[in-house]
């Protein structure tokens, strides 16, 4: 791997951890009585495999340290109704809003927009925050796309 | 001001002249950055003036004259040919250069010292400008107070400077002064915000080798176009595995021992003596991944929002609560999964 020194943080954990989340929520989600019955719609299964996937992944690469995981984490909770248990960061919306909307160079900040629709959280990220928290999604996202590959594969049949 | 004056001061013969540098550091770590020496004549003068080891600050003088030397004319500090060593440069770029006359030098060296040691020290602080890694807002703010001091150097330095970059001084300094170019606007919002769009760029970069097939592409629109649709394309990605995991999961009922029956028949066999080995491997990803999480509380600190420290603990140990309970649970239900996972993805 490169060697660089480079002052934005962006490292992820290995493939294992990634593996063991993801392995983890699956086998909670199996325990579920809903999940396994044949009545089940394919797409609810879907659905929910999928958001295992992201709350696998926000668990596996760091928690409530980066901005788009505790975001992730924090939809998830509020979707299954759980107590929500993070601490909520107070943001300093105030000022970067305010010189959000100051600065506009209108090439950027479409893209940004995308940019902020597209990574969980970026709602209240300054355009440079959100580039490093979108390096670090697309580094865990590519991990947890080969996780998944590999156990797909595993689980295929021959 | 007899600064200015004197700062003001143009040899217009081409004689290379020294140049008294005003130097933005003061701490300068980065002594191995400069691998020429200089006579000792300048070293007195600067060393009180900068504070520093006379030979850092020789160091200093003397890349910056010798940068410097090649360029015959004031304006032509606008354009400073650094030594083509592009570390060098990269690293030299940092300190701004001023040129006055070299019979005073001597003189000059001596009264910067005294008539600039006041107000320098005030203005001449130690900063390289870049700012990963410091915290974002501190720096905003940073930069916007000195931007006062910014209007208050320009009237006193009138020659070119050029915007800092910096290493491993930034983990120290926990604000960032920028330089103004030349021609540029010097009033407080349009240095902060060209602070930021140099964050902004280095980030791009970051992005840009990420991302595969994007160095190639030129301009700053293109780039981020291509960002998107790479994200876009892998979550899209995890969406098609998540529907082939659904449609393939009722078969299996996550029993593995046909992952295992499938995959290396001789690892089962050893697999089932191994009852230590099942708990190993999970116990060895948690440990991976505490120590990860322990790398990420001591990496920049500044990065850390401050709740981060509230969170981390309580996060932390709800982990460990879920994981004890998985770990039964996934240890009863399947045989060995983890090490032929290990085997399939590793």
């Amino acid at each position: 791997m490169a060697s660089a020194y480079n002052p934005i943080y962006t490292d992820v954990p290995e493939k294992d951890v990634f593996a063991l989340h993801f392995l983890q929520t699956l086998s909670n989600l199996r325990t579920q009585n809903s999940f396994s019955s044949p009545d089940n719609k394919t797409s609810d299964r879907v659905k929910k495999i999928k958001k295992a996937a992201y709350v696998s992944m926000a668990r596996a690469a760091g928690g409530t340290n980066r901005l788009w995981s505790r975001s992730l984490l924090h939809q998830a909770a509020k979707r299954n109704n759980k107590n929500v248990r993070f601490l909520r960061r107070k943001r300093r919306v105030t000022w970067l809003m305010r010189r959000r909307s100051n600065r506009g160079d209108p090439i950027e900040d479409v893209a940004a927009e995308r940019l902020r629709n597209l990574v969980p959280g970026g709602g209240g990220m300054e355009t440079s925050k959100l580039m490093e928290e979108t390096a670090h999604y697309i580094k865990c996202l590519s991990m947890q796309v080969k996780v998944m590959q590999c156990l797909v594969d595993g689980l295929s049949p021959k | 001001m007899d600064l200015s004056g004197r700062f003001g001061a143009r040899s217009g013969d081409g004689v290379p002249f020294r140049e008294a540098a005003a130097l933005e550091s003061l701490h300068i770590g980065g002594g191995e950055e400069f691998r020429q020496m200089v006579p000792p004549e300048n070293a007195g003068g600067f060393a009180a003036l900068l504070e520093l080891p006379p030979t850092q600050a020789v160091e200093l003088l003397h890349s910056s004259s010798s940068s410097a030397s090649q360029a015959t004319t004031l304006h032509s500090l606008g354009t400073l040919s650094f030594p083509s060593n592009p570390l060098l440069m990269e690293r030299a770029s940092r300190f701004s250069v001023i040129a006055t006359d070299n019979q005073q030098n001597g003189n000059v060296s001596g009264e910067t010292t005294t008539t600039s040691s006041v107000p320098s020290n005030e203005h001449i602080k130690t900063e390289p400008a870049e700012t990963e890694t410091c915290d974002q807002a501190a720096v905003e703010k940073q930069s916007n107070r000195c931007g006062k001091r910014k209007e208050l150097d320009k009237k006193v330095k009138s020659s070119t400077k050029k915007k800092n970059k910096s290493s491993e001084e930034n983990e120290k300094l926990p604000y960032v002064h920028v330089r103004a170019r030349r021609g540029q606007a010097t009033d407080s919002h349009s240095l902060a915000e060209r602070a930021r769009r140099e964050k902004i760029n280095a980030r791009m970069k970051l992005l840009q080798e990420l991302v595969p097939g994007c160095d190639k592409i030129q301009g700053t629109a293109l780039v981020l176009d291509e960002i998107i649709n790479h994200v876009q394309s892998l979550q899209r990605q995890v969406e098609m595995l998540s529907m082939r995991l659904a449609s393939v999961n009722p078969r299996i009922d996550f029993n593995l021992d046909t992952i295992l029956a499938s995959e290396n028949g001789s690892l089962m066999d050893g697999s089932f003596n191994g009852a230590t080995m099942q708990l190993a491997w999970p116990l060895q990803v948690m440990e991976t991944e505490q120590s990860y999480h322990h790398r990420q509380l001591q990496q920049p600190p500044s990065q850390q929002w401050p709740f981060d420290g509230l969170n981390q603990p309580v996060w932390g140990r709800e982990e460990n609560q879920d994981h004890g309970n998985d770990h039964n649970n996934l240890m009863v239900g399947s045989t060995s999964l983890h090490p032929n996972q290990v085997k399939m993805e590793l």
